[in-house]
């Protein structure tokens, strides 16, 4: 039997992975579109949409925080009727990782001075905007500020442009070894935050590290000293948050699409990535094959056409042309089919042939995606 | 025409980057010697070439070009080697999940030492006239790597890294040296992100782009005329629309690389099953061809 496909009737959250430049928010955005298309009130988080895509969701630059999208230029008519049903709304926002862990941290820390201390760290202000680590857990801090406002049923994330798929599933479990590692302990952190006992080796170890730091020039270990420092007093807040969100990931409402294109070695990431997901134990819902090439036209009705020879042989050629690509995405298609586990659906997007520009795009989208 | 010593070949994501510096290598290497140095973990431009390069030693392709597997971390592990030269203390550092730590929190101290490497392999390669093709990252992360000898500096004004930081960024604007090849597809994203790319890293970053290529770009096929004659077969017209369309969009691509002073390379759309060792070398003749030209 054929997996099911995800519902977006029953689903609270879809979590959208993939390799970069597989169109990942612009899927995230038709899936949010489609499911409020549906009657349900639906949160829609991107990463660093294309401009187009940010004119269909009416964000702008500026937009920090959710903002209403206005539904009634959808045509269907399904939507239409749905508009009546009493939570059916779509918001968009898009994510700041630097403006989330400020506000986080504000959040937590104990005293302005604490919190001034931390904002104005060198090790802090690297951390924030380097650590490609830090976009994922922001991201997975938005989440759970979203999940509980009561009007939100349904909550469609896009994810951080990833290397590696655990990156950001991964996330607040990285951020709380970070915090509560030996590391903070070796560089000298309070003993509130230290759990377990210092070795020799450890000693050994920070003796290297104070060499290291001189022979660099980076003069960075008092820094980090004074980073460990300040975030004392802040752990529990984050191993609250960090187990609430591993919760909500491997929670029964929730699906991980995982998307990619046909393309040879986007497929072959994209198998790696569900490989790494199963190793963690989470499951993929569905893997969704995005802009899959629409089927191809007749050969016959070109015979019986009223044209030239010459017009009839070059769509001859053209048809034939693209049947070499369709064969081409045929063998990603079976490749991906045969490595896909137990219970995940494979599902394709087909191709739109242009930048979606409109809601009213985003809703035609959301209502192509299939199961094959 | 005369190219830098090593081109960095980027473009936005899903625009062909391994093929195309593939493609470049093999046409690079019917001058002089080529090393193609792929940056990516998976090592698609390796593979397309029919190279697996294992560790840190060069695979070769044929008796003129070869195939070396760069990684952050390796270049990390070797760094420290060099300055903490007792082997059983810098292994213990390397395995130690607080030295992961410390180095995590540097903005990007594996991805300096990545660019630092890329600079002596030019520097090896002008003593020995050979020729370095870079299959990089997507340019976003293309654009951070190269600009964070600035970060380096920044942190670390002095010691060991602040000087390495210093010979890097004179590297990257050498034009004898370095350069950057971006590429493009015909879409309308791919073109919109090399034109910001390009004046990012000439304005921002003071980085020479040696050239663009547009890649997959399709024949015409269909006049215009012609297409007016389709009204009777809808779907066979949508399909020769989309090709006409695309290689229109693929001469205004070149059309506006142009305007932004890019010389714009073109390679056609392969219209076949799979892509592997006989297609790129069917690209890498194609560039051969266009460079000769110039």
């Amino acid at each position: 039997m054929k997996p099911r496909a995800p519902d977006l009737r029953a689903l609270r959250l879809v979590v959208c992975l993939g390799p970069g430049g597989v169109g990942k928010t612009t899927l995230s955005a038709a899936l949010a579109v489609h499911g409020a298309t549906l009657g349900r009130g639906v949160d829609v988080m991107t990463v660093d949409p294309a401009p187009r895509l940010l004119d269909a969701l009416g964000l702008d630059a500026a937009g920090a925080g959710p903002h209403e999208v206005p539904l009634d230029r959808i045509k269907a008519p399904r939507a239409r009727a749905a508009c009546g049903a009493p939570k059916t709304r779509l918001r968009a926002l898009r994510l700041d990782p630097k403006t989330t862990f400020d506000s986080i941290v504000a959040r937590h820390a104990p005293s302005d001075a604490a919190r001034a201390a931390i904002l104005e760290n060198r090790i802090y202000r690297n951390l924030s905007n380097a650590l490609a680590g830090v976009a994922d857990y922001m991201a997975m801090e938005k989440l759970l500020e979203l999940s509980g406002d009561p009007g939100t049923e349904l909550i469609v994330l896009d994810t951080p442009p990833a290397s590696e798929a655990l990156d950001f599933l991964d996330a607040p479990r990285r951020m709380l070894e970070l915090l509560n590692s030996r590391a903070i302990s070796l560089l000298g952190a309070p003993a509130g935050i230290f759990r377990g006992r210092l070795r020799v080796v450890d000693l050994a170890a920070r003796a290297v590290l104070a060499a290291f730091d001189r022979i660099t020039g980076l003069n960075m270990l008092a820094d980090v000293h004074s980073f460990v420092q300040s975030f004392d007093g802040m752990y529990q807040g984050f191993a609250d948050r960090a187990k609430a969100a591993e919760a909500l990931l491997r929670a029964p409402g929730t699906a991980i699409v995982m998307v990619t294109t046909a393309e040879a070695a986007r497929v072959e990431q994209a198998r790696e990535f569900v490989a790494a997901l199963e190793r963690a134990g989470l499951s993929v819902a569905a893997m969704v094959v995005n802009r899959v090439m629409e089927d191809l036209p007749d050969e016959g009705e070109i015979a019986a056409a009223k044209i030239s020879p010459a017009l009839k042989r070059k769509l001859r050629r053209n048809r034939a042309d693209f049947a070499a690509l369709k064969e081409r995405e045929a063998i990603s298609l079976g490749a991906l089919r045969a490595t896909l586990p137990t219970g995940a659906a494979l599902m394709v997007m087909p191709e739109l042939n242009r930048e979606p520009r409109m809601i009213a795009d985003l809703a035609e989208l959301g209502g192509l995606l299939r199961a094959v | 025409m005369t190219l830098p010593r090593l081109l960095f070949v980027t473009g936005k994501g899903g625009t062909g980057k391994s093929t195309i510096a593939a493609a470049l290598a093999i046409a690079l290497s019917r001058r002089r010697p080529t090393t193609l140095a792929d940056l990516d973990r998976r090592l698609a431009a390796a593979t397309i070439l029919g190279a697996t390069p294992a560790g840190a030693a060069p695979a070769c392709v044929n008796d003129r070009l070869d195939v070396i597997a760069l990684s952050a971390r390796a270049e990390l592990e070797s760094f420290i080697e060099r300055i903490v030269p007792v082997r059983a203390i810098s292994r213990r550092m390397l395995r130690s999940r607080t030295f992961g730590y410390v180095t995590a929190a540097l903005p990007g101290l594996e991805a300096f030492l990545l660019v630092e490497r890329l600079r002596m392999m030019a520097g090896d390669a002008a003593l020995q006239d050979r020729a370095v093709v870079v299959d990089a990252p997507a340019s976003g992360s293309a654009l951070e790597l190269l600009s964070i000898a600035r970060g380096v500096r920044g942190i670390a004004p002095v010691g060991t890294l602040g000087h390495l930081a210093d010979n890097v960024e004179a590297f990257l604007a050498d034009r004898q040296r370095f350069g950057v090849v971006l590429t493009v597809v015909p879409e309308e994203l791919a073109l919109k992100e090399a034109l910001e790319s390009a004046a990012t890293l000439r304005e921002r970053l003071g980085i020479a782009v040696v050239a663009a290529i547009v890649n997959r770009a399709p024949s015409a096929l269909f006049e215009a005329a012609e297409l007016a004659a389709l009204g009777g077969l809808p779907r066979h017209a949508s399909l020769a629309n989309r090709r006409r369309s695309a290689h229109q969009f693929a001469a205004h691509a070149r059309r506006e690389l142009a305007a932004a002073g890019l010389r714009a390379f073109e390679l056609p759309m392969l219209y076949t099953a799979a892509v592997g060792k006989r297609e790129v070398h069917t690209l890498g003749r194609a560039l051969a061809a266009q460079l000769a030209d110039r």
